[in-house]
């Protein structure tokens, strides 16, 4: 022991066990998740008894396309997400019936939002909705673990405030108190050393920590443990790197990787995390579709369903085979707009050329939106910006369109979804400005 | 031979040269201007590299990964050698060749990949992480980084875009 605290809260987590066994042993229902393992040796996660390696993904959609591809948890950021219905059918006994797993997500307010971890009032009213959460959740089988917050801590800044671990210390002794079952994790935003030792010394009753790292998912565990981390961890979001942390063009706008680069980057970072023995397994972002700068960035899945090639490259990772039918790949691109400030009228010849492995007929469809104006951080919500009419001039289904920029001066992007008609597409797109000269 | 014969066999010949000047200028490779290489040391040399990338001067700075790369791949080939796992951070700085040269490879590995020249990139990060797999680079986030980990990683992103062809 290092200290007195911690005996002090080694002895509080051996009277929560004890009472715990005594007073709340797991259901019929509920199926036990435990932690096995060391640092030397690594860990792993035993679900009834047997190994369990997390090859999740963060979102609620398309859980049968999710099975198909090899994957078996889902990950949620609330409660209320799993207990919403759908045709009669709560989405927590949905993937359960397609034998899913479930990280529960139980949301934990945020002082950007204006919460105060210091206002008992609102504390008291977090700990009871975490309470209720547990207390409604724990007999269910597909539950695999508690998802305890997400980057609550900020998503920027240090993360070490001791306020917000106390507290988080105080909700998971408080699920621990209530169930027995599963292991609690806590979810931040990338680590730092202030962070990893604020969470060591001040929530010592977390199991897992859960890491959300995108272009230095593959770093963490190493990082980790050169900072003292001595449990297990996850990755619980990650795929390719943030808009924040790509390179950006001349007027500050991210440039998005293709999403033939995108495959590439989930694929090694799914590699990467499964070959990690301190990682119980990470969960790929966003299995859905989402507006975070772009309406592309994030999102494995097209905004009309289709599955992308992200997928597919999960799906290699996590089976080493191929989905049933593969989504198009992107094969040349001739795009003299893209980081370009052009004057405005400007027609140009812009190519982005698919392939099929399937080789079925693809369709392409184009449109230029102007940049978004409603970036936030953290994954907040935004709005995705309006197409402006009039800038598709032609367009073939070889990939090759006309292109007249508008008229107006600003900063837009040019976006081009490809589709095979079976369920797969993608989109890419390419930033650029307009200037004030016409032509 | 009179006056105007010769006159006009001058001129003849001196056009003729004058062809010949504009055929080797163009035939011969343009004449790069010398790169300023600062102190020639590796932390130098590795520092104009980034900002040459950052610049989006690719090929300049493959000049100065290169240089770094002549000048000391030996030491760090010697330094790689001495270790049989990562520095610590108070041992880290020490191996000034090992993680410079190495954080140029990195460097020329993601050049190449800009420039869509896989085969170049494949080599330059299969480079990197087997022959100098203890390189460490500082992150001002408060740790090293290590290049051939990043390089690994690249690698096998390369290798999952070679099976989509």
């Amino acid at each position: 022991m290092r200290s007195l605290s911690e005996a002090v809260t080694a002895a509080v987590v051996l009277l929560i066990a004890g009472v715990g066994a005594a007073a709340e042993a797991p259901s019929p229902g509920a199926i036990p998740v435990r932690i096995e393992g060391s640092p030397a040796e690594g860990f792993r996660l035993l679900r009834a008894g047997r190994p369990f390696r997390i090859q999740g993904v963060g979102g609620h959609q398309h859980l049968d396309v999710l099975v198909a591809c090899g994957g078996n948890t889902i990950r949620t950021w609330d409660v209320d997400t799993l207990l919403r219905e759908t045709d009669g059918v709560r989405l927590i006994d949905r993937a359960a019936s397609l034998g899913l797993a479930v990280t529960v997500g139980i949301w934990l307010g945020h002082e950007r939002h204006g919460f105060d971890y210091g206002d008992p009032q609102q504390l008291q009213q977090q700990r009871q909705a975490v309470t209720r959460a547990v207390e409604a959740l724990r007999d269910h089988p597909a539950v695999l673990s508690w998802g305890l917050g997400n980057e609550m801590e900020g998503p920027t800044g240090s993360g070490d405030s001791e306020q917000i671990w106390q507290e988080i210390n105080r909700l998971a002794g408080l699920i621990k108190s209530r169930d027995r079952a599963h292991p609690v994790m806590t979810v931040v935003a990338n680590i730092n050393p202030a962070k990893v030792a604020a969470i060591r010394q001040h929530a010592p009753l977390v199991d897992i920590l859960g890491v959300n790292a995108y272009a230095g998912a593959t770093g963490v565990g190493q990082q980790l443990r050169q900072l003292g981390w001595q449990k297990p961890y996850c990755i619980t979001e990650y795929g390719l790197p943030g808009p924040w942390e790509t390179e950006q063009t001349a007027w500050n706008a991210p440039v998005e990787p293709t999403s033939r680069q995108k495959a590439g980057m989930y694929n090694a970072a799914t590699r990467e995390i499964l070959a990690d023995p301190a990682c119980l397994g990470g969960y790929a972002f966003l299995w859905g579709q989402k507006q975070e700068a772009t309406a592309s960035w994030f999102g494995m899945f097209l905004p009309t369903g289709e599955k992308t090639i992200t997928v597919d490259a999960v799906t290699d990772a996590w089976t080493d085979r191929w989905p049933d039918d593969r989504a198009p790949v992107l094969r040349d691109v001739e795009m003299p707009l893209a980081g370009k400030r052009l004057a405005a009228g400007t027609t140009l010849r812009v190519v982005a050329r698919s392939t099929d492995p399937e080789g079925e007929p693809l369709s392409y469809a184009w449109e230029v939106r102007r940049e978004s104006s409603d970036r936030k951080t953290g994954g907040d919500a935004e709005r995705r910006p309006e197409v402006v009419p009039g800038c598709i001039v032609s367009a073939d289904d070889r990939g090759v369109a006309t292109i007249r920029l508008p008229r107006e001066p600003g900063s837009y992007r040019l976006f081009v979804t490809v589709r095979d008609g079976h369920g797969s597409g993608n989109i890419d797109n390419w930033p650029f400005q307009v200037g004030s000269g016409s032509r | 031979m009179n006056r105007r014969t010769v006159v006009s066999r001058c001129v003849g010949m001196v056009r003729a040269f004058c062809v010949l000047l504009v055929a080797v200028a163009v035939a011969m490779p343009a004449v790069r201007a010398e790169e300023d290489f600062g102190d020639f040391s590796s932390a130098t040399l590795t520092a104009k590299a980034w900002g040459a990338v950052g610049a989006g001067k690719l090929d300049t700075a493959l000049v100065f990964t290169g240089k770094c790369r002549e000048l000391y791949m030996e030491k760090a080939l010697e330094q790689q050698a001495s270790l049989d796992g990562f520095a610590s951070d108070e041992e880290a700085p020490m191996l000034w060749a090992l993680n410079d040269v190495g954080t140029c490879l990195f460097i020329e590995g993601q050049v190449y990949e800009q420039q869509k020249d896989s085969k170049k990139a494949l080599a330059a990060y299969e480079q990197l992480a087997s022959k100098l797999g203890y390189a460490q680079c500082w992150d001002p986030k408060g740790w090293f980084w290590k290049p051939a980990e990043a390089a690994n990683k690249k690698l096998k992103e390369l290798e999952f875009d070679a099976k989509l062809e």
